[in-house]
Order: structure tokens, then sequence, then C-alpha cells
């Protein structure tokens, strides 16, 4: 190889990683970044001090560091689902709502399904299958009523969102669901906590470093849905009915079936995030649980524009901003609000610069 | 149910109905022109906040709305241009603006009020109509509202009207319709569809206001709890026009005011069944009844020349 094409090809190289469509992301995040260090100092709060909490929060200590990846595959979930979705053109903003039934869902499997003493880790297993269905079942309805009644599945995940929360404000408030017995009037609105065969194994079974299986299998789904988009004709069948419902119906491709295995398999990843956060972390069920989660996890989604690496790289940044956030209120009381600005100024920004992008893309 | 107490019932239903009606007919008159304009919770938001704390810092909630107004004017400038001039996916951005709108005004509540949360803020009047309020029992309790209801009822009158009965009402129709030739017959489409989502902002800001300093006096973080999207369903719901719509804003009013009026009167339902039947109904309502050829027919499709 010659000095003139190695300069070339380091020229391609070189290309390919400032073309818009990575560039622009990163530019949008540091420009959103920027304004939060800016807020940071209108606030009359030390720059340098609350950078410091942000990242002993992400990195500074094993724990720190595991929260965040754990915090990142339940955002992952959520984004895999968003562009599987997508690729049909279809907009799945109903990942709260998506994990608030999984996580319900997992509970009452864990806690009263009698699952404790299976072997072959169907303890944990199951409570994750249950998650699973009951997200698929809750994207599900939305499929069906896009498909049967042309429903907007924008305004129909939204608003299944909200029942789903409140869905489980309701199972954790009420002792005939899953609230725990009330021995006296101070009992909190919130589930028993979980068996101890039914929680997630830990990766390393250290528990100052508390990864737990979450992680791998995160990973393990992003090369199935990669592959399902990019090498499967139910990736095919997506793209069709994304790109031209009409056309695709012709060449034989079911739109009702398409619509409702995308959106329920975003449902069902959704489902899987709440039992990550349930199985995994939490342990007990409680009022708020799903935390905004399924929004960070759409945002990833948007991010990524459509590609599952994106996703993984939205995700890990979002659960570490997060965990950084979250020290930062508690050392340099930043409130964690503070990073749901940052967020909403990275989504409009990239909103406003697709424009560009696709100006470029098509040169 | 007695009487007063079925008085009591209709007065909060339609004191409940008011922001979302409010925010449904700006919504309504954005969506005819094309542009689906997702911020309305963002914007109901922000005038919520705005508006509290201009009538907590001068102690005039007239100033307080007025400064509610003005601050979701900048919102929505910003959605039109994204939905607009950059042709940003109308949906992402709506959301994008929600996000932030809830970011901002936490963060700026949280540092503006601080340990004095939950202050009580001087609110609008209430106001008492000739012969509606002299009714026994239903007067006080039904008609006399804060006045920013009754100016909002004419607001959408005068809204009605001017879609019904004016050329901006059919150049409207036109840009959500026809955009091509809107544009060929000289109007402009870009500028059409700024005014909408402005005017959507207007309605926005007001419902806004009416939440934090006309019925509860207060502000709470994210306290619009969803409703931008019940005022987005009940545009569906209502098939894009201006009685649907307030028939439905209506009817997730008298939803919301179950919440207060069931347990007054010993019906034991869960809580979070109550609290959460406005949602169950919008999603009711917007999967039963509707089919897609009632949409504008470019909803949501940016326009270029």
């Amino acid at each position: 190889m010659t000095a003139v094409n190695q300069e070339r090809s380091f020229a391609a190289a070189l290309r390919y990683v400032l073309r818009p469509a990575l560039l622009v992301p990163v530019l949008a995040v540091a420009f959103a970044a920027l304004v939060g260090l800016v807020l940071i100092a209108m606030i009359g709060v030390s720059v340098p001090k609350a950078v410091a909490a942000f990242i002993d929060g992400t990195f500074g200590s094993p724990f720190a560091l595991a929260a965040s990846l754990n915090r990142s595959s339940v955002f992952a979930l959520v984004g895999f689902g968003f562009v599987l979705a997508n690729r049909a053109n279809l907009t799945n903003v109903g990942g709260e709502g998506q994990i608030a039934v999984g996580g319900i869902a997992a509970t009452a499997v864990a806690l009263y399904g009698h699952v404790s003493g299976f072997p072959l880790g169907l303890a944990f297993i199951l409570p994750m299958l249950a998650a699973v269905i009951a997200g698929a079942l809750w994207g599900g309805l939305a499929a069906v009523l896009k498909v049967n009644s042309g429903t907007n599945e924008v305004i129909s995940t939204l608003l299944l969102s909200f029942i789903g929360v409140w869905l489980l404000y309701w199972s954790v408030q009420s002792p005939a669901l899953l609230r725990k017995p009330m021995t006296s009037s101070a009992t909190l609105p919130e589930s028993l906590e979980i068996p101890d065969a039914t929680q997630l194994p830990l990766l390393t079974g250290d528990y100052s470093f508390p990864v737990h299986i979450g992680l791998p299998l995160t990973l393990l789904l992003a090369i199935v849905v990669g592959v399902i988009l990019s090498r499967t004709i139910l990736g095919f069948r997506l793209r069709a009915v994304g790109l031209n419902p009409a056309a695709a119906k012709r060449a034989g491709v079911s739109y009702a079936r398409t619509v409702i295995f995308a959106l329920s398999t975003a449902g069902a990843l959704g489902g899987l995030a709440g039992a990550l956060m349930l199985l995994g972390e939490q342990y007990t069920l409680k009022d708020g649980f799903s935390s905004g989660y399924g929004f960070d996890g759409l945002v990833a989604g948007l991010l990524a524009r459509g590609s599952i690496l994106g996703v993984i790289a939205a995700s890990l940044l979002f659960g570490f901003m997060r965990s950084g956030g979250i020290n930062m209120e508690m050392v340099a009381a930043v409130p964690t609000a503070l990073v749901v600005v940052i967020q909403g100024l990275i989504v409009i920004t990239l909103a406003g610069a697709n424009l560009f992008i696709e100006k470029w893309e098509r040169r | 149910m007695t009487l007063e107490l079925f008085a009591v019932f209709l007065g909060s239903s339609i004191r409940l109905a008011t922001p979302l009606l409010l925010a449904g007919i700006g919504e309504m008159v954005s969506e005819r022109a094309g542009v689906l304009n997702m911020s309305i919770e963002g914007m109901m938001l922000m005038s919520a906040f705005a508006a509290a704390v201009g009538a907590w810092g001068t102690g005039d909630p007239l100033i307080g709305l007025l400064i509610g107004i003005v601050s979701v004017v900048p919102v929505a400038l910003l959605q039109a241009c994204l939905s607009n001039t950059l042709r940003a996916n109308q949906i992402v951005s709506g959301i994008g603006i929600n996000i932030l709108v809830l970011g901002a005004t936490t963060l700026a509540y949280r540092e503006i009020f601080g340990a004095r949360s939950r202050a009580e803020i001087p609110g609008l009047a209430k106001v008492k109509p000739p012969l509606l309020g002299d009714i026994p029992t239903f007067g006080p309790a039904v008609f006399e509202q804060v006045w920013l209801l009754y100016a909002g009822v004419a607001l959408i009158i005068i809204t009605a009207l001017t879609l019904r009965y004016t050329s901006i009402g059919l150049a409207i129709h036109a840009a959500g319709a026809e955009p091509k030739a809107a544009d060929k017959s000289g109007l402009s489409v870009t500028r059409i569809r700024y005014g909408c989502v402005v005017f959507a902002g207007f309605m926005a800001s007001l419902a806004g206001a009416f939440l934090s300093i006309g019925d509860i006096h207060t502000f709470t973080e994210g306290m619009t709890r969803g409703a931008g999207y019940l005022a987005i369903a009940s545009v569906i719901f209502g098939k894009w026009r201006i009685g649907g719509t307030t028939i439905a804003c209506l009817l997730f009013g008298t939803a919301t005011a179950l919440q207060f009026q069931l347990p007054a009167l010993g019906v034991v339902l869960p809580n979070a069944l109550l609290i959460m039947l406005p949602y169950l109904l919008a999603l009711l309502a917007v999967s039963g009844l509707v089919g897609r050829q009632f949409a504008p027919a470019t909803l949501g499709e940016p326009y270029r020349r």
C-alpha cells in the first residue's frame, strides 16, 4: 500500500467519522452540556464543584459505575423497541407505561407466583417473562387500536402510559393487589420485597459492584434486534410498511400483522426494562417506579436515528447523566431537573438539525 | 345526590374542563392548519409557572396572567420554527419542548421558591354574572367562576365564528387540507401555520395560567400532568370541530370532577381508578368513534414549496 492510498483511506475514515449523522448528535450533546454549565453558574453553584460531583456520581466508585450501567440497560431496551417500531414508521411513546405494567407483572409473579423454589434460574426468568408479556399486551393494545380504527399510536401509547402509571399506583395502594400487608397505619404504600431467589444474579456476585445480568441480556438483545432489522424478512416487512403501506400491502405484506408485531415487540422490550428495574435494582414496587425512564429510553431511540449502536451510545450517555445528576443534587445542591433541561435541549436541537443532516446526506 | 351537591359537581366539572377546552381549541386551530402541536403540554406548564411567579412576585394576578401569556411566545415560536421552517418531525420536536419546559420550570421553581414551596399565590378574581348568578343554588355553585373562564368562552365563540365565516378561517382550512393550492392562490402557508401555532400557544398560555392562578392558586412541579395530551385527544374525539372538541373537554372535565365528587357521595372507588378515568375515557374516545377521514389532510406534514 502506498502512502497516497493510506492518506486517502485516512481521509475517507475522517469523513466517515465527521459525517453529519454522527457529528450533529455529538455537537447537540456538547451544546446542551454547555448550556447546562451556564445554568449551574447562574444558580450560583461553583461549576468545578458541580462537575466534580457529576463525575463522582458516574465513574467515581464501582457502585456508581454499576448503577449507571444498569440504568443504561433499561434505557437501551426501551430505545431498541422505539427503533424497531419506528422502522415501520410507528412512534412508540409508551415506554413509561410499558415499564410500569412490566414492573407490576414481575412483582406479582415474583411475590405470589411461588417461583422461588424453581431451578435453573426460572425463579427470576418467569417474572421476567410475565413482564415481557404484560408489556407486549400493553404495546399490542395500541397496535390493535391503530389497525382497527386508525387511532394514532402516538396519542394512544401516551394515554396508555398515564393509565399504566396510575395502574401501578393503584396496585401498590391497594392491599387487595400488591401492597404489603398493613401492620400499622405507617405501613408504606409499596409491595413486599421480592424473595432473594427472584432477584437478578449479579455479574460479579459482589454487592459493591452490582451490575446484574440485565447488561449482557441487553447486549444480546441488541444483536437480536439488529439482526431482525437488517437481515430478516421481519425487518424487511417493517421497512416496507414504514416506507409505503399501500405498496407493502400489494406485495403481500400484512399491514395489520406488521403493526402488531412492531408495537408489541416494542412493548415487550419496555416490559422487560421494567422487570430489570424491579428484579435487578429496586426489589420492591413503589409509586413513581418508572421514574421517567420510559421517556429517557424514548429520547435515546430518537437520538439514535434508527441505529442500534446509536441507541447504546445514547443510553450510556443518559444512564451516566442521570447518575451524575443525582450526585450533583446530593453533593452540590444542583437540582436533577438540570439533566432534564439538557435532555430536552438535545432532542430539540436534533429535531431542528434533521433537515440539515438529510440535505447533507442527499448531496 | 342532593341538588346542592349536583350544582357543585356541575360547577367543578366546568371549572376542570376549562383548561382542557382553552388548550384544545388552540390545538384544533393549529391542527386545522396542518401542524400537530404536541408541545401544548409544555406551553401550558410554562404559562402555569410564569403566571404563578408573576402573580406571586408582583402580588397582582393580572400581571401574572400577562407574564404567563408572554412566556409562551418564545415556546410557540420555537415550535413554529421547528415544524415549519426547519421541517422537523412535529412529534419529536413537541416532545422535546415538553421535556425542556418540564426541566426548566422544575429547576426555576426550586431556585425561586425553594423552601417556600406550595406558597399561596394571589389568584384571579371570581365574577358572578348578572341573572345567571342569581339563580338559587346553581348561581353561586355553577356560574360564579373565575373571569378568565368567561373570557375563554368568548374567545372560543370568536374563534368559531372566525373559522366559519371569515377568509382567515378559509385560509387556515386550506393550509391544512390543500397547502399546494393555498400556496398557488397566493397565501403563505408558512405564515398561516406560524400564526396558528402562536395562536395555539396563546390559548395554551391561558389554559396554563388558569390552572395555577385561576383554579388552585399555587404551582406544583409538572402540574399539567398530561392535560395537554388530553386536549389533543379531545381534538381527535371532536373530529377537528369546535362543538365536538368542547363536548370532549366537558366529558374529561366531568370525569376529573368525579374524583372529588364520588367520595363526597360516599361511593368508595379506588382513588387511582378515578384519577385514571379521564385518560381511560380519552383512550376510548380516540379509539372507538373516529376514523381518519376527519383529520386535516396534511396533519403533521411540514410543507415545502
